[in-house]
């Protein structure tokens, strides 16, 4: 019997462009390399919003990375997204190039980790290329049912939205018809019918796609299976009150950046926390925002210090002087990545009482909830954490290992063969 | 034989002959008879030469070259305050070769006086039609005279001749006063571009109050028809494009117009291209905002590409209508059955076209065949058309049944015949589209055709039927703008109930909208 190809597809290279779906996407791709019995593709956009320069070669947008013959970068311009409907304006895009690439690699297995910047059409057109092939789908955020940056925080407020439905999403959006999101709604779930099946890596994440309309046999829960890191952070030098805290990611509005300042401007006096900002892509933030972050955390320098992008194999060495993690997204978030890097380096995790955060970490178990949004509710919990040793002992105790990836690609390839399995039922049976 | 009757025997010979010999002619011989006989002769030969299918530019040049010689010229009117006779004439615009509009004012002392309009090939026609309303502009100018007067002196008017005229310059209107002044005034040129003669008849139907008054009875109407039929029937197919191979003998061909929103067409092919039904149908676009067939004909390629549904393209040469667009996909269409759709029609889901189909070769005698709408919150959009009366009048208006309730609601349940349907989405069998004249075109821009398609349906003796279980969504009014129709819809609503007024209550006799369709 021949190797399962899977073609993995991510909107994005982790090298270009740090990113927690597009860094697990990578990752899968290297597991799957390692497993026998299976082939493994790299298909990962690129464009001009990441890399430098345009084009690798004329006439195809596909060039190898790094040598690598089971990886591509896919060339789209950016300009051609239509961000709205998830569509790419440049059709041959799917008819010839995309084409070409699937009947050149003829995979068993699609499984897209995204289709930003390529487009939704690319589903409807695995399908007709390769009837046979089965499509899985990784939901990352909430793009298809959002149009506010797949974030599903209402425009006007920033409460968390529970539901899309054309009429909220014109409250959102009033310069935009309710028709028209009716049409985008339709016009994506139209190229989701070409979904075998959807993986959720959150149960929240999942339900609010099956209110979205996404029927319930095609969707299930899978969390991200991670590689176990080869080094692990060490205890912290301090150990007599758990003063440290940690964030990692993306320092933005929606990650709860503005909380987090609040909240570290309101602590009492004899609190000793401090906060360590690890912190990427401030610049693609807008230049207001990075001037306001800039000017509260010189008003902060006691109490916090800014160390800038870091690189994933740094994380053992950032982390050793920390006790906590803080998420304090305000949005929904889907399986933050960064609660598993904390579990792996047994940090437990302050956290928004929402979502993913909240289903992922057990208040009192291994972590400590707060209001979402609300600082005066984070810095009450930062003083009651940072000043008991016991509760931090308690707490990473608690702690358990994340989703191995081994078991995750475990899940995968049973999956993958439950798919294949009903397509050629519906293909011998058509 | 009279003198005038040989005389108009040789000119007509000399008409036909070089323009030499006519001036001559005219120098010579007919420049000697009186003004009557010269009036009467000129009259003669301006309906006759030109008339029908006859005449050319060149013709009603020479015409105008001998009306110049036998006309009987007045004084020329010079307006000024001091001087009791004012007129003025400041718009004629050519509806078509034989009819005009004329906009313009007169003053005399003593009534309203006769206006006479005189075409540039010699032609007269009195205007004592004319509506008259007044003119404060006019009465502010003459009040130097110190004299009251309250009288309307504006009038506005639509006229036939009864031969064609074909030159922009060389109109000449005449009053005379019933103390038996007379005098004339030059017009400026006739602007015979139909879309901006449609937009300033309509201007001024507004500007002499209700576009549905009295001036749009006795004159707008006449006009606006025959602009109408004039829009839509020069319009021509230019090209169609044909993109993958449409099926051969197609039981039915899908007619969609497209107006600007060109967005639309990637919608539709999106959810028809997942209905092996819509494989077997003909599709037609007609494109009717023909400025865009270059950018459409870029996007229906890479569409095809993607969706691979065959469809075919019809690009006119101009922009016709709603009913224009209609006829052009129909002359097209090779199918037994016509389905109309707007472009912002969605199916719900798979199966609706067969499903109509079938219900429809299932009934008997069914006219047009409609779907059931909805917006795109689920709630019902169109679930049959009936009239309504607008209270204390006689105009009846288009009303949907059961509008902005739930799509299951129950009485929106049941196939049912009903008074009309709409042609947002509609099924009518060819050759009963044809028998009843298909879509009319006197309606502006686009109002009020399905309706009245439905009344000569049922007029001809077919049922118009509602079927439920053909579920789409409607974008109602995404590619118009509401504001500039809605004045309009009130002229359109008017000229539909002037003409179907009767029949409609007569079916409205035997519907009762509320009635609850489930036993």
């Amino acid at each position: 019997m021949s190797d399962l190809r899977v073609l993995f597809v991510a909107h994005n290279h982790p090298t270009l462009h740090p990113g927690g779906a597009e860094a697990y996407a990578l990752e899968l791709y290297e597991a799957m390399r390692e497993t026998p019995g299976v082939e493994p593709l790299l298909l990962a956009r690129i464009g001009t919003n990441v890399a430098r320069r345009r084009v690798a070669h004329p006439g195809t947008p596909f060039s190898a990375v790094n040598g690598d013959p089971g990886q591509y970068f896919l060339f789209t311009e950016t300009e051609h997204f239509d961000f709205f409907t998830l569509t790419s304006r440049d059709k041959a895009l799917y008819t010839r190039h995309l084409t070409d690439f699937l009947l050149a690699h003829r995979p068993d297995v699609v499984h897209l980790q995204h289709t930003h910047f390529i487009g939704v059409d690319l589903l409807s057109q695995i399908r007709r290329v390769l009837p046979d092939a089965s499509i899985v789908y990784t939901l990352h955020e909430f793009l298809p049912i959002c149009h506010r940056d797949g974030q599903m925080v209402r425009t006007f407020d920033d409460d968390l939205c529970p539901e899309a439905s054309p009429r909220r999403c014109n409250e959102c959006f009033p310069e935009l018809s309710p028709q028209a999101f009716f049409l985008r709604e339709r016009f994506v779930k139209g190229h989701f019918a070409n979904v075998d099946r959807f993986l959720a890596p959150s149960a929240q994440l999942m339900e609010k796609y099956l209110r979205w309309g996404i029927e319930e046999e095609r969707i299930e829960v899978e969390e991200y299976g991670r590689l176990t890191p080869p080094e692990r952070a060490g205890d912290p030098k301090q150990m007599r009150s758990p003063t440290n805290i940690g964030f990692f990611g993306q320092l933005s509005r929606f990650k709860g950046a503005e909380v987090m300042l609040d909240a570290m401007a309101q602590l009492d006096s004899d609190c000793d926390a401090h906060l360590w900002l690890n912190g990427a892509n401030l610049e693609l933030q807008t230049e207001e925002f990075q001037a306001e972050f800039a000017e509260r955390s010189e008003e902060l320098r006691d109490r916090i210090t800014f160390r800038g992008p870091y690189d994933h194999d740094e994380l053992p060495r950032l982390m050793e002087d920390l006790h906590w993690v803080i998420v304090p997204s305000i949005w929904w978030e889907n399986s933050p990545l960064v609660i598993q890097e904390a579990f792996f380096h047994r940090r437990p995790i302050i956290c928004s009482d929402v979502g993913g955060m909240a289903e992922k970490i057990r208040d009192g178990v291994d972590g400590i909830h707060f209001r979402a949004g609300d600082a005066w509710s984070l810095a009450r919990t930062i003083e009651r954490a940072t000043s008991s040793a016991p509760l931090w002992n308690e707490l990473r105790a608690g702690i358990e290992e994340p989703y191995a990836m081994d078991e995750h690609v475990g899940r995968l390839l049973d999956l993958y063969s439950e798919t294949i399995d009903s397509r050629k039922a519906v293909v011998v049976g058509a | 034989m009279p003198r005038a009757t040989v005389a108009e025997k040789r000119l007509r010979k000399a008409l036909d002959a070089d323009e030499h010999e006519l001036r001559e002619l005219l120098r010579e011989e007919y420049a000697g008879l009186d003004a009557e006989e010269r009036a009467k002769l000129m009259q003669k030969l301006a309906s006759t030469a030109v008339g029908g299918n006859g005449g050319s530019p060149v013709m009603s040049a020479r015409l105008h070259g001998v009306r110049e010689v036998l006309r009987e010229r007045l004084p020329i009117c010079v307006v000024d305050e001091r001087q009791p006779i004012g007129l003025a004439v400041e718009a004629i615009l050519g509806v078509d070769e034989r009819s005009f509009w004329i906009n313009g004012w007169a003053r005399t002392e003593d009534g309203p006086g006769e206006l006479v309009a005189i075409s540039p090939e010699g032609c007269r026609v009195e205007l004592g039609e004319a509506f008259r309303f007044e003119r404060p502009d006019v009465v502010q100018f003459y009040s130097g005279l110190g004299r009251a007067d309250d009288r309307d002196h504006g009038f506005t008017a639509f006229f036939e001749l009864p031969a064609a005229s074909r030159l922009a310059a060389g109109w000449v209107v005449e009053l005379h006063t019933a103390g038996g002044v007379a005098v004339e005034v030059g017009c400026p040129p006739v602007n015979t571009d139909p879309h901006s003669v449609r937009a300033s008849i309509l201007g001024e139907l507004a500007a002499r109050g209700p576009l549905a008054g009295p001036l749009a009875a006795e004159h707008g109407r006449h006009a606006l028809t025959r602009l109408q039929e004039r829009i839509v029937t020069a319009a021509e197919i230019d090209e169609v494009e044909v993109y993958g191979e449409p099926p051969k003998s197609p039981e039915v061909s899908v007619v969609v117009p497209l107006y600007r929103r060109i967005d639309f067409l990637e919608h539709q092919l999106l959810h028809f291209s997942v209905d092996p039904e819509l494989a077997e149908a003909e599709l037609i676009y007609v494109l009717d905002s023909v400025e865009q067939r270059e950018e459409l004909a870029a996007r229906a390629r890479e569409l095809f590409a993607l969706y691979r549904l065959p469809f075919k393209v019809v690009v006119p040469t101009a922009g016709s209508g709603y009913a224009g667009a209609n006829r052009h996909g129909v002359e097209v269409a090779t199918g037994r059955k016509l389905l109309l759709l707007n472009s912002d029609v969605i199916p719900d889901r798979p199966g609706w076209l067969g499903e109509m189909c079938r219900f429809y070769d299932e009934g008997e005698g069914i006219g047009a065949l409609g779907a059931k709408l909805l917006y795109e919150d689920d709630s019902l959009q169109h679930a049959g058309l009936y009239f309504h009366r607008l209270p204390g009048t006689e105009v009846w208006e288009n009303a949907h049944r059961f509008k902005g309730l739930h799509r299951h609601f129950p009485g929106a349940d049941v196939a049912q015949p009903v008074p009309a349907v709409t042609a947002a989405c509609v099924l009518i069998d060819r050759e009963r589209y044809e028998e009843v004249g298909g879509l009319p075109f006197h309606y502006v821009q686009g109002d009020y055709e399905d309706s009245e398609l439905c009344l000569r349906l049922a007029e001809a003796g077919y049922e118009n039927w509602y079927l439920p279980s053909a579920e789409l969504y409607h974008l109602e009014g995404q590619s118009y703008v509401a504001e500039a129709r809605r004045g309009l819809s009130d002229y359109n609503m008017w000229l539909h109930s002037e003409l179907w007024g009767e029949a409609i209550a007569a079916a409205m006799e035997r519907f009762d909208p509320h009635a609850a369709a489930v036993a």
